[in-house]
């Protein structure tokens, strides 16, 4: 990534990151260090401020105090489309695809960071435009072969089955060639057959598109399968980081997840 | 069939983002062309400059508005404001001794920097809000321009347009109106066409999609609102221009009152919201369809010898064009753009039908 900075220290880093909404405290001094070509995991029981953490990250929700640094440059409060510009692409817990628009133009869309827009090219698409849209359609049809999308390329997104359209969210995001990707529950809603697909697709993104991961997901056997550690969050604090047999083992992330050391037995 | 997908081969990225890759629709295109090129030869006058080339000149104004509407998803109930300045700042630019075609281009960026000025304010809210706050334009315009003097000529003051001269030429006959109506009319399509295969036209889809997963990709929303808003002022402008250069020879503030920027927005909702070839077919039908009705009612009196009261015949026809435009809408909410695609559609593959797409 042309766009990154240094490339010798943690991917992405949040320093005691707070975040409050009036009187709920969101997340309560998050410390969480993403080491370069890593897949992390976030796990925790619902409104933990999992999805709050990655609205942080990408500039929706800035913190209100800590930091938040990606490949060494400080990123706190920039805004979305700014963060998106250096190298954090994500997927959202429910699909965020542009309906009206086929496959192919949503994924092209992944490329929108690499591109220069503008009327004059576009009203002189032939001389001004034509090469650079080819160029990036190159790179299209590499993560759509990929993410073995040719098939559904020139449907309308709409109308394809929901496990395809988490994989064009997934291509959309790859696109763009990240430094950091986050997936907001990419399986949810899956059966095991696309939760394997979808396993397997972020372990190759992972090892031949060189990103590093960011993981929220709610099925232990995936977080314990390809994750390199993980972090679990509770009422929005940290109970347990690490390798992802420790973390599952650990008695307080057993009574958040099932409620009480009891229950575990 | 007629449009036969089978066979076409593409064999680089190019020629399957060709404009148009079936050949019938290149055939059916290049005929339309020819037509239109030749339409002063074999149509008489009347119905050139009465009705070819104001449908020509609105058909690219409702692509402007199109822009706005259909691509970005934004509102905007002042879009006849924007054509009065065009056109006001247009035949003030021709009369005080700047060229025609220098005027007209000034016309559109006088257009396009007012249409940014206001957006900037107008686009901080969203949907209906900022419906209301365009509408606000358009009111503001309209005082403004009937109320200064210096723009007007005074309250109700008629400017007569200048007679154009395109690179020192004059043109005042029929024909030579016509064709530059039906030449802005094709750089405007060009435009909107080419906009469904650039970065600009996804990432304004974008914006209209879902603003928080543009963001995510990093389209800045607010950035390309306002491209869309300049884009179509400019246009608006350049459009407001060209209609009362080539149609009213005279520029009045009526001519640019709210009820025309509805009337505009009646051409792109029921011509289909981002369709191209709808804004066709919806400046056709708002500006054709009152006449065609007063005359088919006239006629159908008369066939059955029924007397209507002149009350009658003047309001029966608006009645039945108001029926008609719900009727479509009813039949297809996406308008009669949409209605032509599932027509195209089905004879992609009539006669089998068994086959998808």
């Amino acid at each position: 990534m042309g766009l990154a900075g240094d490339n010798s220290g943690p991917a992405l880093e949040c320093r005691s990151v707070e975040r409050r909404f009036g009187g709920i405290v969101a997340l309560n001094g998050i410390d969480m260090r993403i080491e370069r070509g890593e897949i992390f995991g976030l796990v925790g029981p619902n409104g933990c401020g999992k999805t709050t953490l990655v609205n942080a990250i990408t500039g929706f929700y800035p913190p209100q105090r800590g930091s938040i640094v990606l490949n060494g440059r400080d990123i706190t409060g920039l805004a979305p489309h700014y963060v998106a510009t250096l190298g954090v692409a994500r997927t959202f817990q429910n699909l965020a695809l542009f309906n009206g628009m086929s496959v192919l133009d949503n994924i092209m869309l992944g490329r929108h960071v690499h591109m220069k827009p503008g009327v004059i090219r576009t009203a002189l698409y032939w001389w001004l435009a034509r090469s650079d849209e080819i160029a990036h359609r190159a790179v299209v049809e590499d993560v759509i072969d990929f993410l073995q999308l040719e098939s559904v390329r020139d449907e309308l997104v709409d109308g394809i089955p929901i496990g395809l359209k988490k994989r064009v969210e997934l291509a959309r995001a790859l696109a763009a060639e990240p430094s950091v990707l986050v997936l907001d529950e990419p399986m949810a809603g899956m059966n095991q057959e696309e939760k394997e697909y979808m396993a397997r697709f972020i372990l190759d993104a992972r090892d031949e598109r060189n990103v590093t991961v960011l993981l929220i997901e709610h099925h232990m056997d995936v977080i314990t399968g390809i994750c390199d550690r993980m972090l679990a969050l509770n009422y929005g604090a940290m109970i347990g980081t690490g390798i992802p047999a420790d973390v599952v083992a650990d008695p307080r992330v057993v009574e958040a997840y099932i409620g009480g050391a009891h229950a575990a037995r | 069939m007629f449009f036969r997908q089978a066979g076409i081969f593409h064999i680089n990225y190019a020629a399957d983002r060709a404009l148009f890759p079936i050949p019938a629709d290149r055939w059916m295109v290049g005929t339309l062309l020819a037509l239109a090129a030749t339409a002063p030869l074999f149509m008489n006058t009347l119905y050139l400059s009465s009705y070819m080339l104001p449908w020509l000149v609105w058909t690219a104004g409702a692509l402007g508005l199109n822009l706005v509407l259909g691509w970005a998803g934004q509102f905007h109930l002042g879009y006849a404001a924007v054509m009065g300045i065009g056109a006001y700042a247009a035949v003030h630019g021709v009369r005080h001794g700047i060229p025609w075609e220098i005027a007209v281009i000034l016309g559109g960026l006088t257009a396009s920097v007012i249409g940014i000025g206001f957006a900037f304010a107008a686009l901080r809210v969203k949907g209906l809000y900022l419906a209301l706050s365009t509408l606000a334009l358009q009111f503001v315009m309209d005082w403004t321009i009937s109320h200064v003097p210096a723009i007007s000529g005074g309250t109700q003051a008629t400017l007569q347009a200048p007679d154009i001269r395109l690179l020192g030429w004059p043109v005042t006959s029929d024909a030579g109106l016509y064709y530059v109506a039906l030449v802005w009319c094709l750089l405007v399509t060009t435009f909107m066409l080419n906009l469904r295969r650039t970065a600009l036209g996804r990432a304004l889809v974008a914006v209209r999609e879902k603003d928080y997963a543009a963001a995510v990709i990093g389209v800045n929303s607010f950035y390309y609102k306002l491209v869309a808003f300049a884009t179509s002022s400019f246009i608006a402008g350049v459009t407001g221009a060209i209609l009362v250069n080539t149609f009213y020879h005279a520029v009045t503030p009526e001519q640019f009152s709210v009820d025309v920027s509805i009337q505009a927005l009646a051409m792109v909702i029921v011509g289909g919201l981002g369709s191209i070839i709808g804004s066709y077919f919806g400046a056709g039908f708002i500006l054709l369809m009152p006449g065609a009705m007063n005359t088919f009612i006239s006629w159908a009196a008369a066939q059955f010898g029924l007397s209507l009261g002149i009350e009658t015949l003047a309001h029966l026809p608006q009645a039945l064009y108001g029926a008609l435009i719900i009727g479509f809408l009813l039949v297809e909410p996406l308008g009669l753009g949409k209605i032509y695609n599932n027509v195209r559609d089905y004879l992609l593959v009539w006669p089998f039908g068994y086959v998808k797409k």
